[in-house]
């Protein structure tokens, strides 16, 4: 296992990627009390997130220094949860009285 | 013959799935680790997408803000992102062969994945004593109770299960009965641990 070994993050590094996230969650917080449509701050409030994921997973767990099918494979909760969702989501559009009324 | 057989087994070997490589290029232990990450992340993306449907289907929705102590619960997700910074740290020192070092780390991020717990402990004592239950709450409809309970409580025992690994890896670490990819299988799970609380934080908080 010799290539995992060949990339040693330095310290720094890891010093500023707390710097950032930390940026990212004040922005995210911001953003949780922002008076905008609630739509735009859902969207919003994903950017942030998924920027701060993919950080934490290219540099805290080294992601992007792993091979390509390693990282493809982790890719595939996202799209199985954006299928989740895009399945079950519009359900609640509109007037959701069918759904209500099964309860 | 004989040497046909010893070719055609060196051919399998070398080959990218003939078992004598890592086509993923890491050590086992590490990949099973990625693939038990991959499932438990579908637990929580179930979890997250029932809560948006039964926000959605909810007449009204509670304002977080007024029910949630918002100091705490941002404290509580600087305390989980520093504990991923020197839990990442820690994986680095390990590496490095500096277990002294690694352990001080490791040492680090218990501490701050104990005062998440704590934070959370004070949090559930505090919504119960205000009569919060899994199936009903004193701000409206009962989803938003049980969607709390539910997934904060399952991202809190994960918690819990992440400071108890490290405490063993510490542990071991101090015997001198540590290796590199103990601590890093560790820190990959103490990671998406946060990685979790990242989603909860923006959609379950703030949204």
């Amino acid at each position: 296992m010799a290539e995992q070994h060949e990339h040693s993050i330095t310290y720094k590094t890891y010093l500023l990627t707390w710097f950032w996230l930390l940026v990212l969650t004040s922005l995210a917080l911001g953003l949780g009390y922002a008076p905008i449509a609630e739509r735009l701050k859902a969207l919003l409030l994903v950017c942030t997130t998924l920027a701060k994921i993919l950080v934490i997973a290219a540099i805290f767990m080294h992601l992007r220094y792993e091979r390509i099918n390693l990282i493809l494979i982790t890719l595939a909760p996202l799209i199985l949860a954006v299928i989740l969702f895009s399945f079950t989501f519009p359900e609640t559009f509109g007037n959701p009285t069918h759904v209500i009324a099964v309860r | 013959m004989e040497s046909s057989l010893a070719a055609e087994q060196q051919r399998i070997l070398a080959s990218d799935w003939g078992g004598g490589k890592s086509p993923f290029g890491t050590s086992w232990s590490k990949f099973m680790m990625w693939i038990f990450i991959i499932s438990d992340a579908l637990t929580f993306a179930g979890f997250l997408i029932t809560y948006g449907f039964m926000r959605s289907i909810s007449p009204e929705w509670p304002k977080q803000t007024e029910v949630f102590n918002m100091v705490l619960i941002t404290f509580m997700t600087f305390m989980l992102i520093s504990s991923s910074a020197t839990m990442a740290m820690a994986v680095g020192a390990a590496r490095a062969r500096n277990p002294k070092l690694a352990v001080r780390f490791l040492a680090l991020t218990i501490v701050g994945g104990f005062i998440f717990l704590g934070c959370q402990a004070f949090e559930w004592t505090h919504l119960i004593e205000e009569g919060a239950r899994l199936t009903t709450n004193p701000w409206g409809v009962p989803q938003f109770a049980a969607s709390f309970f539910v997934i904060t409580g399952f991202h809190g025992f994960h918690v819990f299960s992440g400071v108890t690994i490290l405490v063993v890896v510490a542990i071991r670490a101090l015997m001198g009965k540590y290796s590199g990819d103990q601590v890093e299988n560790a820190g990959l799970y103490w990671h998406f641990v946060d990685v979790v609380w990242v989603f909860v934080f923006a959609f379950f908080y703030l949204l």
